[in-house]
């Protein structure tokens, strides 16, 4: 394998959203403004998983969409990490053991960082990301050290 | 030898040409050598993102050159619905239609009386 540079620039995120209220997200987007500013980081978001390190993950996951989100994981090159932001993500939260939904997310495919909230504060998002961030760097020095 | 052809509509050199072409193919090698490396092939990975959702079939989503005129098609659906019909691929079918339309001709123009 050749050596790894996307790590070395910045950090792009993919947001997936399943059964959210929104809440969540609304504080992904919060993250991104001038008040948090994550992009100062090399941190933002991008149209597709092809293209990203991290993948957000925000509430509880409907049935017909867990093959999807399954689907948009293995879309994302190595190494990767997957964030998940919220309660419902977690646990089910309000949601928890409803009917048509499946998971929680952990049971669909793996997590790394686990942000709980309902919603999260973006300080507790940045936190998340950033321990999804060191976590891609050890896969990558396992990656380079494969090689 | 000279390789150099000039007309009054431009310039054409063959060696140019090839030169011009290592070294774009060399730029393109450079472009594509600095993408990541990790992705894994024959996966999904190398599929196009569809919101999720399964790439479907290439005979699913290809445009045919004959859906250009689905709106006319659609339009004069009863009329070609008749034509349809008629259209048995029966070569004796299209036999009888002819003798048939070419008598109707020939009794207006002749005339039955």
């Amino acid at each position: 394998m050749g050596k790894l540079y996307s790590f070395k620039r910045s950090l792009w995120v993919f947001h997936a959203s399943g059964g959210s209220c929104n809440g969540c997200d609304i504080e992904i987007i919060a993250t991104l403004t001038p008040r948090y500013d994550a992009e100062r980081f090399g941190i933002k978001l991008v149209g597709s998983p092809r293209h990203a390190d991290v993948l957000l993950v925000t509430g509880a996951i409907p049935r017909d969409f867990a093959d999807k989100l399954r689907r948009i994981y293995d879309q994302m090159s190595d190494p990767k990490a997957v964030v998940v932001v919220g309660n419902c993500g977690t646990s089910g939260g309000l949601f928890y053991d409803s009917y048509n939904l499946v998971g929680p997310i952990d049971e669909i495919i793996p997590v790394d960082v686990y942000v709980p909230g309902c919603p999260p504060r973006p300080e507790a998002i940045i936190d998340g990301v950033v321990k999804a961030w060191l976590k891609i760097e050890k896969l990558e020095k396992q990656l380079e050290g494969g090689e | 030898m000279n390789f150099t052809l000039l007309s009054p509509s431009g310039f054409w050199n063959p060696l140019l040409w090839i030169a011009f072409l290592i070294i774009f193919a060399i730029i393109g090698y450079i472009i594509y050598a600095r993408g990541n490396p990790g992705y894994k092939k024959n996966t999904e990975q190398v599929k196009p993102y569809l919101s999720g959702n399964a790439e479907p079939s290439k005979e699913e989503i290809m445009v045919r050159a004959g859906d250009i005129y689905w709106g006319f098609l659609e339009a004069l659906k009863g009329y070609y619905d008749v034509l349809k019909t008629m259209h048995t691929g029966d070569m004796r079918d299209y036999i009888l239609w002819y003798l048939g339309v070419g008598a109707i001709i020939l009794f207006l123009l002749v005339g039955g009386v």
